[in-house]
């Protein structure tokens, strides 16, 4: 890790920890939370906590719960009697020294670029304090365009007619996913089977006499859909798009939904309800972005823990991401060769251009037939594009 | 102006700001976001904005908020009487009055939010109490917070010459939307501490006694944890030492019926007149702040 990620991960964990608390912190306040950080000297580090909670806090009840929430990450050696905050190995924090190797870092210049190290996301407003609104372009990672119309276009400023085609074309992708039969029968030579548990149902208005005999017919049911979408840093600008066409899935035909960075949480319930207060929650749930992208691992935790019983070969898995992963190349093709050995099928989504290059991608490209198809999705009318290849 | 800095001269102003209040105020500028006081009433907010604007030495532009308080009452409006006068005086000079002649900058009264938009010299706009104004008026606001900008359709957008500090201050009578919250810092300030209020009292009122000032605060910081309708603030302790030392007290008397006539600064309400008797404001005086039953009356002599 190099010198400069780790005050960003800190501020990005503590920004986490007051959104778990329900403090509203969305990404501009984290944003004022670094630059505060570079505009207050070294030495006077310790205002940082005014100054923090100037930012972070937005009523009196926020404003009584702050002093607890800042000792407890920022001096947890100062709370009686409290235990690790969570499982991981905490890295040591320390105010003064964030604040200095933060100004470190701005007073070296631009710190180079890596693709696939996500807390790069966070060096650019270090870097350049003084142009928040244009930082968009240089925090591009990889092969994923960033200068797009829809960077910046929030939940909200979806016009109506954007909707209304988004609903209908989710329908239309619904019922082209062709209906499948739920159990593959033998021909029998006797004939058609009856079904004993309904005939004697039916026989109850008949007096107990099994009258009209009902037989089994085969059933065909929609394939199962599942969504993962990718909300790490560096899918930022996508995630909005992806989530709402998501929503549109959820609603049609009843899909689950994912959300993934370093950790897989599950956002149906979330998107079942149509509100302001939705986008909120799913930012509470995908806190802590800047601590990379880890696919492999939320794939492997999606087909071990979520979906374990409903992964079979009615299930489709899209997956919603530009393929960068954090985890080694070889793991992303292991676990989806687990998902894909159930019978589910894999269509990935990128945003890009192109097709995913990273070598994750590689590795899964390798394998031959695990993804049945990589499809470019950065707008309605991609989807619309590619509605006809969806079965 | 680094933060000591702030605080000082904020201090020079009149105003005894606590660390993280000078932090907030130099951060508010530095990162030129509008900055949203809420605490109880009488605790310092509007004077805070005064103070600031002082400090800076700037002007202060003040909107009161009001219950159906309107765009013609906060930003601008019209002046339809000589927009009249001036096509009747131009009719009776034979040449046409244009239609675009009559909505030009001369012909609009400016109102407080459109006077700190264009102000010639940076200033402090204060919008006091947003929480009595309706919601329609804080969407309005949330244009003006964000972009420091006014739209007159008749005349285009105007932009700020300078970014005025702003301060929002609210008593928390009505709930404020999150878009607002969330373009504003946030500070709620508390009623000050003992040794603050001394401080602000011993500044604003140096010829008072400091025995006496000691005693008053200390009286007014127990009175606070009372079960009060109208609890008071720093501008009813002032008050109070204010009238103590006109009536020439070194100090507060033992005797509390000398008191109960200038209690009248602290307490506003009837109901708190009638909770606070004799015995109470001895007890309160005394320093003690607790009635049981093990408490020990004082022993009558």
């Amino acid at each position: 890790m190099n010198a400069q990620a780790q005050p960003l991960d800190s501020i990005a964990g503590f920004a986490a920890l007051l959104r778990d608390h329900g403090l509203k912190v969305g990404v501009s306040e984290q944003l004022a939370m670094v630059t505060a950080a570079l505009r207050v000297p070294v030495e006077r580090s310790a205002r940082l906590d005014a100054a923090w909670r100037a930012i972070a806090c937005h009523d009196a009840r926020d404003w009584r719960r702050w002093p607890d929430l800042f000792e407890r990450y920022w001096y947890p050696e100062r709370t009686k009697g409290s235990a690790r905050m969570s499982g991981q190995t905490r890295p040591a924090r320390n105010l003064q020294q964030l604040v200095k190797s933060l100004h470190d870092g701005m007073d070296s210049g631009a710190p180079s670029t890596r693709p696939g190290n996500a807390d790069t996301a966070l060096q650019t407003p270090a870097a350049e304090p003084d142009q928040p609104d244009d930082s968009g372009l240089s925090r591009a990672q990889g092969g994923a365009t960033r200068a797009d119309a829809l960077h910046d276009r929030s939940l909200s400023m979806w016009l109506p007619q954007d909707l209304a085609q988004l609903e209908r074309l989710a329908e239309r992708i619904a019922q082209a996913l062709r209906k499948r039969l739920t159990r593959r029968w033998h021909d029998s030579p006797t004939g058609r089977r009856l079904d004993v548990r309904r005939t004697l149902r039916a026989s109850l208005r008949t007096g107990g006499l099994p009258l009209h005999p009902v037989w089994r017919s085969a059933r065909r049911e929609r394939p199962r859909l599942f969504i993962l979408v990718d909300v790490s840093r560096s899918m930022e600008t996508h995630a909005q798009l992806f989530l709402r066409i998501a929503r549109a899935f959820v609603t049609a035909m009843d899909a689950r939904v994912f959300v993934f960075h370093t950790r897989l949480a599950e956002v149906t319930p979330l998107l079942r309800s149509d509100s302001a207060a939705v986008q909120e929650k799913i930012n509470a749930v995908t806190a802590g972005f800047g601590g990379g992208t880890r696919i492999a691992t939320s794939v492997a935790d999606f087909h071990a823990v979520h979906a374990r019983a409903q992964l079979t070969r009615h299930a489709r898995v899209w997956v919603l991401s530009d393929g960068f992963d954090a985890d080694e190349p070889d793991q992303l093709a292991d676990a989806l060769a687990r998902v894909r050995g159930r019978g589910a099928r894999i269509t990935w989504f990128h945003p890009s251009e192109h097709a995913p290059a990273s070598q994750a991608m590689q590795a899964v490209a390798a394998h031959g037939n695990l993804v049945e198809r990589l499809l470019r999705l950065n707008s309605l009318r991609d989807l619309a594009a590619v509605a006809e290849h969806l079965r | 102006m680094t933060e000591a800095e702030l605080r000082e001269s904020l201090y020079r102003a009149g105003y005894i700001a606590d660390e993280g209040l000078a932090t907030t105020l130099w951060l508010a500028g530095e990162l030129q976001r509008p900055l949203l006081v809420e605490g109880d009433a009488g605790v310092g907010k509007t004077a805070l904005a005064s103070a600031l604007a002082r400090a800076q030495g700037r002007t202060l532009v003040r909107l009161q908020c009001h219950e159906g308080l309107d765009l013609s009452q906060a930003a601008y409006e019209w002046n339809y009487g000589r927009q009249l006068l001036a096509i009747r005086l131009h009719e009776t000079q034979a040449d046409r009055v244009k239609e675009t002649d009559l909505f030009a900058r001369d012909y609009l009264l400016e109102r407080p939010l459109l006077q700190a938009i264009s102000s010639e010299q940076p200033c402090v706009l204060l919008i006091d109490e947003i929480d009595r104004a309706d919601e329609a008026f804080e969407a309005f606001l949330l244009e003006v917070l964000a972009d420091y900008q006014i739209t007159v359709p008749e005349l285009g957008t105007l932009h700020a010459r300078h970014i005025p500090q702003v301060v929002l201050t609210s008593n928390g009578t009505r709930e404020l939307s999150d878009a607002l919250r969330r373009r504003c810092l946030y500070h709620y300030l508390e009623y000050p501490t003992l040794a603050r209020e001394i401080a602000i009292v011993r500044a604003t009122l140096p010829q008072a006694e400091s025995a006496l000032v000691e005693q008053a605060v200390a009286f007014v910081q127990r009175l606070r944890r009372e079960d009060l309708g109208k609890t008071p603030g720093v501008a009813e302790t002032l008050d109070w030492v204010r009238a103590l030392h006109r009536l020439a007290f070194k100090a507060l008397p033992d005797d509390p019926h000398a008191l109960m006539a200038t209690l009248a600064c602290l307490l506003k309400t009837r109901e708190d007149r009638f909770q606070l008797g004799v015995d109470r404001v001895r007890q309160l005086i005394e320093g003690r702040r607790t009635v049981g039953v093990a408490e020990k009356a004082p022993q009558p002599s």
